[in-house]
């Protein structure tokens, strides 16, 4: 178990360099010229070659590629060009404003999904809760997210003004955590949470549906029913071995529900990563887009490893080796 | 309630009795209904065995399953089933909560699937005893153990996952989960066909053990005609969805008045007897009718090797001699139908007609 960690960690820490480095030499490609927005600011060319030596950018590409490594495993982002302050104090609060939608969105999105994916599953065949189930979740799933991120703006703010539409509200005088625990977030919180919410639950609710679907036929479910245990419970064993694909799917997806997160943060100029991200790429600010790069790679990967470990958790067939 | 105030209350319960009646049962199909059964009946006096034997498809386990409630959706479904006076017949899952391993428990035939692979053993025993009984987790947990111990199997590993398990072990876990509640009833679905021939017999033996223990009832579902000579009261023979023979083990097996009966006989070894010549082993030639449009008259017609004329027409009426009863119209002729049925020759030329 412990070797099987220490491999699983090794490889997940070839990959994000992996990632790094292609997107270090991807950017250096990039046909427009960093520098220019710097020189748009009026800078002289003394200043100019004096900020391109801070930021690392003199030298071959290759020196500036060490660098870079040498800098990263210091914990050393480097700086943005657009704020012109350290990578990591732009970042860090856009980190946690996306983990408020992200982390309860993901995981309400799959119990939710999964919830009535398995209701779906267990009604009967060919029954109304089955079929509207099926209908909705493949609707929904089809609709692009930026879509629902509209609708749900049009309809619950600009018609009805139940919501604000528009970033994360006004700290006032309540700084740090506090200001997370504000009705004012919580206000400006629910439509972005409920559209990643949204964005996510039909794919879960179909596979726990298949899942539950599949499994209801099993020798070993008709052996819990003959048990005379109550219909909850029946759909419970079902439910319960129909996580194992929904776990092995979930974790990866996250990397595919990282860019429908980025465009829930765009419509609803929700201030995370996802939407800086963005900005970083079209402002040609590399070292802002390289570390946010590499944050979704260090967290992907953590996502995989933590699948692995959980479905060990879950399916006692599983063993480390 | 303590483990022993719950074995005492469990102890209490009387052997069952069950009535079937007029069961059919027809599945639905992509290509169209099929009758897989079609009215059968027999009766199982309390405290008894009855062995219920036939080919393989001939719907044995499709009676199992409609007595148990676990038929698919959308099945057609006709008949009595009484177990000690109470129609348990297509009843919903609801309804059969209560009757369900508290009276009347399954022991399934594919044991090797049966578990949940997600959980303990244990956890699977425990969770059947706590539906029907309102005792703690340690209580069920004591009695699991006690299950265990009874089919030499070791209570430490109850906390084990049905993939560490053997075969055999599996086959005794899910025995021990049927006698958890001591139902009135067991239902034995081929307990043992997945085993190797030593554990089969190991099996069973210990099945007969605990029966003769418990005296329960049971049906015992099997191929195998020597085990239900061993094991059996009451013998029901079933051929193509419908009984063809069934009486007491003795006469049906000793004196059969059914040809199908009389050459599934000759498909076992006999028990052997001292001095006698070994018998040879012969099949029944050809192939089960297709039940999704079974032939007019007898459906052994076409494997029958004294089917006349009559038979190819007209479903054969049911002649009782005593309490045994046979589906054929020539049971006056049983005799000597026995002493040609004992002779390879009879079968081989079905064969070469066939
Ligand atoms: N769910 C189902 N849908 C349609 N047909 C079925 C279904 N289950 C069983 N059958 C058919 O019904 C017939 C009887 O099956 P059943 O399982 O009762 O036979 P069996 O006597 O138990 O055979 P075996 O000795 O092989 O277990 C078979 O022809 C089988 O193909
Ligand atoms: S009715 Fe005819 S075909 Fe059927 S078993 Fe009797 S003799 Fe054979
Ligand atoms: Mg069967």
């Amino acid at each position: 178990m412990r070797a099987y960690i220490l491999r699983r960690l090794a490889q997940s820490v070839l990959v994000v360099w992996a990632v790094t480095t292609i997107m270090f030499f991807m950017f250096r490609v990039m046909p427009a010229d960093p520098t220019a927005i710097l020189l748009e600011r009026g800078l002289t060319d003394e200043a100019r070659q004096a900020l391109l030596e801070r930021w690392g950018l003199t030298g071959s590409l290759w020196d500036q590629y060490i660098a870079y490594l040498g800098n990263l495993l210091q914990g050393d982002f480097g700086a943005s060009f657009f704020y012109r302050k350290p990578v990591w104090e732009v970042l860090f609060p856009l980190i946690v404003n996306t983990l408020w939608i992200a982390v309860p969105g993901l995981l309400l999105g799959a119990a939710i999904g999964a919830a009535i994916g398995t209701a779906v599953g267990w009604a009967r065949r060919g029954g109304k809760l089955e079929r509207s189930g099926i209908f909705l979740a493949t609707v929904i799933r089809g609709v692009p997210n930026f879509v629902i991120g509209i609708a749900l703006l049009t309809v619950f703010s600009s018609t009805l003004g139940w919501f604000p539409g528009f970033g994360m509200g006004d700290p006032g005088e309540t700084t740090g955590f506090a200001r997370y625990l504000t009705l004012d977030f919580l206000h400006h919180l629910t439509l972005p949470l409920v559209a990643v919410i949204i964005y996510f639950l039909p794919e879960n609710l179909l596979l726990m549906r298949s899942g539950v679907v599949e499994n209801r036929t099993e020798d070993y479910i008709e052996l819990v029913r003959a048990k005379g245990v109550p219909q909850r419970r029946v759909a419970w064993h079902a439910a319960r071995n129909s996580m194992l694909p929904l776990i092995t799917w979930l974790f990866p997806a996250l990397a595919e529900t990282i860019a429908g997160i980025v465009v829930i943060e765009i419509v609803f100029s929700w201030p995370g990563v996802g939407r800086e991200l963005v900005l970083a790429v079209t402002r040609q600010d590399y070292p802002l887009a390289q570390a946010a790069f590499f944050l979704l790679a260090v967290m992907i990967v953590l996502a995989n490893l933590a699948a692995d470990l959980v479905y060990g958790k879950l399916d006692p067939r599983v063993v480390y080796k | 309630m303590s483990l022993a105030e719950l074995n005492a209350r469990l102890a209490a319960k009387p052997a069952a009795e069950l009535r079937v009646d007029g069961l059919s049962v027809t599945y639905n199909t992509a290509r169209g209904p099929f009758h897989a059964v079609e009215d059968v009946g027999f009766t199982v006096p309390a405290g008894t065995n009855l062995g219920l034997v036939g080919e393989s498809g001939c719907g044995k386990s499709t009676v199992v399953k409609a007595l148990m409630g676990l038929l698919p959706e959308g099945t057609g479904l006709t008949g009595r089933a009484l177990l000690d006076g109470d129609d348990i017949l297509g009843l919903t899952d609801d309804a059969l909560r209560d009757v369900r391993w508290n009276r009347i428990a399954l022991i399934t035939q594919s044991a090797m699937n049966s578990l949940d692979p997600v959980y303990s053993i244990g956890d699977q025993i425990v969770e059947a005893i706590r539906a029907h009984e309102p005792v703690g987790r340690a209580t069920a947990w004591a009695r699991a153990e006690e299950m265990f111990a009874l089919v030499g199997l070791p209570a430490a590993r109850l906390t084990e996952f049905p993939h560490m398990f053997s075969g055999g072990m599996r086959q005794r876990a899910v025995i021990a989960m049927a006698l958890a509640l001591n139902a009135g009833m067991l239902l034995a679905d081929e307990p043992t066909t997945a085993l190797d021939p030593i554990m089969q017999s190991q099996i069973m033996a210990r099945i007969r053990g605990i029966h003769a223990h418990m005296r329960r009832s049971m049906v015992l579902v099997t191929h195998d005609i020597a085990v239900v000579a061993e094991t059996c009261e009451t013998t029901v023979v079933m051929y193509a969805g419908k009984v063809v023979e069934s009486g007491p083990t003795g006469q049906v097996l000793g004196r059969p008045l059914h040809p199908y009966t009389m050459g599934l006989q000759n498909a076992f070894p006999r028990l052997p007897v001292r001095g006698a010549p070994r018998q040879p082993l012969i099949s029944i030639p050809g192939v089960v009718p297709n039940l999704a449009s079974p032939p007019p008259g007898c459906r052994f017609a076409g494997r029958c090797p004294f089917a006349a004329d009559l038979c190819r027409t007209t479903p054969p009426p049911v002649a009782a001699a005593g309490p045994q009863q046979a589906a054929c119209h020539f049971t006056d002729r049983a005799e000597e139908f026995r002493a040609a049925a004992a002779l390879p020759e009879t079968w081989r030329k079905m064969r070469a007609a066939a």
